[in-house]
């Protein structure tokens, strides 16, 4: 059975912006693993085929070893194709039997279970073509399957699914160098330190109320004190952090300061002190010292998140804190509102005051004003540097995916620019 | 209507808040009115405000003199079909 991930250009794919901008859904973070993963795992399927937004293949390309964008996946086997906000743990789906196909409220494809003496009686040259033809041949259902509809809700999730992942990956003890002094609080089978991790001296790790899993190459210097659950990525530091209950914190992620129950993706850089809570971060982010962002509201009334900077949307949550887009950079004493949504190559010069709530993407925020700034091609210069500074290196087809979330992400942009200059000249 | 050069010379005025009578073709933004990086910034989004245009941002941020900008904006007013007083 071939598993295909589908994350097509919808109304719904854009509650995962900013940080979709840049990555199909499914490589979003949600624990310890990614949301691919955690399919991979539910399915076990022979082989996967994914199916992205065309600017997103190339680039996805050079990340995974999946088809992309091949509509030859959609032939030679049993398929099931699931679109990627299905969450895994409540997929209630046989991998394989016969042919049905389930759609939501709105008529969309959230699963396709497909035999392969069927497969003759479809057709389509793209996936959107092959689903339609399913949609109308076969079988159909619909379906209530639980999905996940905003960012946020994987935030929300995250301490749970933390602790949960940690069951699953079945790994506790100490691998790594743990120098001492060191304080370890809680049961020892909730803590894993895999091998290459180098703990200090001075450091607390508090599994009391969850697990802790730091992953190889990890680095934890003193003073730092890690409660559960929480993950470190891959050759991540952490830098005398506070870092509180529920993060995930990706790959090669430096980290100081405070950060609660927030996932950072990777390569993202919060080195010094400053509160990030309830957030997502996305990759190759800088947050300048004392970068802080607002989680709860002084009414502790639900927050709200406006995404495409004019209509608010209630999150449900009494605690949300930033969505940040991929290469934004923030300056020092940067202070983000509760529920803001900062966008992907974004840069921030904060004059103090707490920001807008919405900050589009490739906004320079300048004295209050968003703008165009040094524009798009200092930008790209600047996450080349970035890039390079972590043995990565800025691609023509990154740039080309980067100048189509440019253009996508322009109307919003312009009348955010507009609005701001008319405010300017009014004063 | 006022020309493209008093117009120049008056968002550059209000913006980098020197008088206008002390703006003179030949001066530099930066050396001579003081204008820092960020205030070119604005500069340049107010003077697309103020003619309409759009322009290029590594182009117009090359500008050093606020000649150069009178030619530079009256040359895009052309290109993007806005008329101006030259």
């Amino acid at each position: 059975m071939r598993l295909i991930l589908i994350d097509r250009v919808t109304e719904a794919r854009r509650n995962f912006y900013p940080l979709a901008l840049s990555r199909p859904i499914w490589e979003l973070r949600c624990g310890i693993t990614s949301l691919e993963e955690k399919l991979q795992a539910k399915v076990t399927p022979n082989e996967t085929a994914c199916f992205v937004p065309d600017y997103l293949a190339e680039t996805y390309r050079t990340r995974t070893t999946n088809a992309v964008n091949d509509v030859a996946a959609l032939a030679g086997d049993d398929l099931l194709v699931v679109d990627a906000r299905l969450r895994a743990d409540t997929l209630d789906i046989a991998p394989t039997g016969p042919s049905q196909v389930g759609l939501d409220e709105q008529g969309q494809v959230l699963y396709a279970r497909i035999a392969q003496t069927d497969l003759g009686r479809l057709s389509g040259n793209d996936i959107d073509a092959f689903l339609e033809s399913a949609k109308s041949t076969l079988p159909k259902i619909e379906c209530k399957l639980p999905t996940w509809k905003y960012t946020w809700d994987l935030i929300l999730a995250n301490p749970d699914q933390l602790t949960v992942d940690f069951a699953t990956a079945g790994h506790s003890g100490i691998e790594g160098n743990v120098e001492q002094p060191n304080a370890i609080r809680g049961g020892a089978q909730d803590v894993y330190v895999a091998p290459g991790v180098t703990i200090h001296p001075m450091v607390v790790i508090d599994a009391e109320n969850g697990p802790v899993y730091i992953d190889e190459g990890a680095e934890i210097h003193p003073f730092t004190r890690i409660e559960g659950p929480c993950y470190i990525g891959k050759d991540s530091i952490l830098l005398g952090a506070k870092c509180r209950e529920g993060n995930s914190i990706g790959p090669v992620c430096r980290i100081g300061g405070e950060l609660e129950e927030s996932i950072i993706q990777g390569h993202s850089n919060k080195y010094h002190d400053g509160f990030i809570g309830h957030s997502y971060v996305g990759e190759w982010v800088n947050l300048g010292a004392l970068t802080t962002n607002s989680d709860l509201k002084n009414d502790y009334s639900a927050v709200s998140v406006m995404l495409d900077g004019k209509h608010a949307i209630s999150t449900g949550s009494t605690k949300v804190g930033s969505l940040i887009g991929d290469h934004t950079k923030t300056s020092i004493g940067t202070l983000f509102n509760t529920g803001s949504y900062v966008g992907a190559m974004t840069i921030i010069m904060a004059t103090g005051k707490p920001l807008p709530k919405s900050i589009p993407s490739f906004i320079w925020y300048i004295e209050g004003m968003m703008t165009k700034g040094f524009g798009r091609r200092k930008l790209y210069e600047t996450a080349g540097t970035a890039l390079g500074r972590r043995g990565c290196q800025w691609t023509d087809a990154e740039q080309t995916m980067w100048d189509a979330v440019f253009e996508t992400t322009a109307p919003v942009r312009n009348e955010a620019i507009k609005k701001s200059r008319r405010a300017m000249m009014t004063k | 209507m006022a020309t493209v050069a008093e117009r120049v010379k008056a968002v550059t005025a209000r913006v980098l808040k020197v008088s206008l009578e002390e703006i003179r073709p030949e001066q530099s933004f930066a050396e001579d009115l003081g204008a820092e990086s960020v205030q070119s910034i604005e500069l340049v989004a107010m003077f697309e405000e103020e003619f309409g245009i759009e322009m290029d941002e590594d182009a117009a941020l090359s500008v050093e003199t606020v000649g150069a900008a009178v030619e530079f904006i009256a040359k895009v007013c052309k290109e993007q079909g806005v008329k101006v007083e030259e």
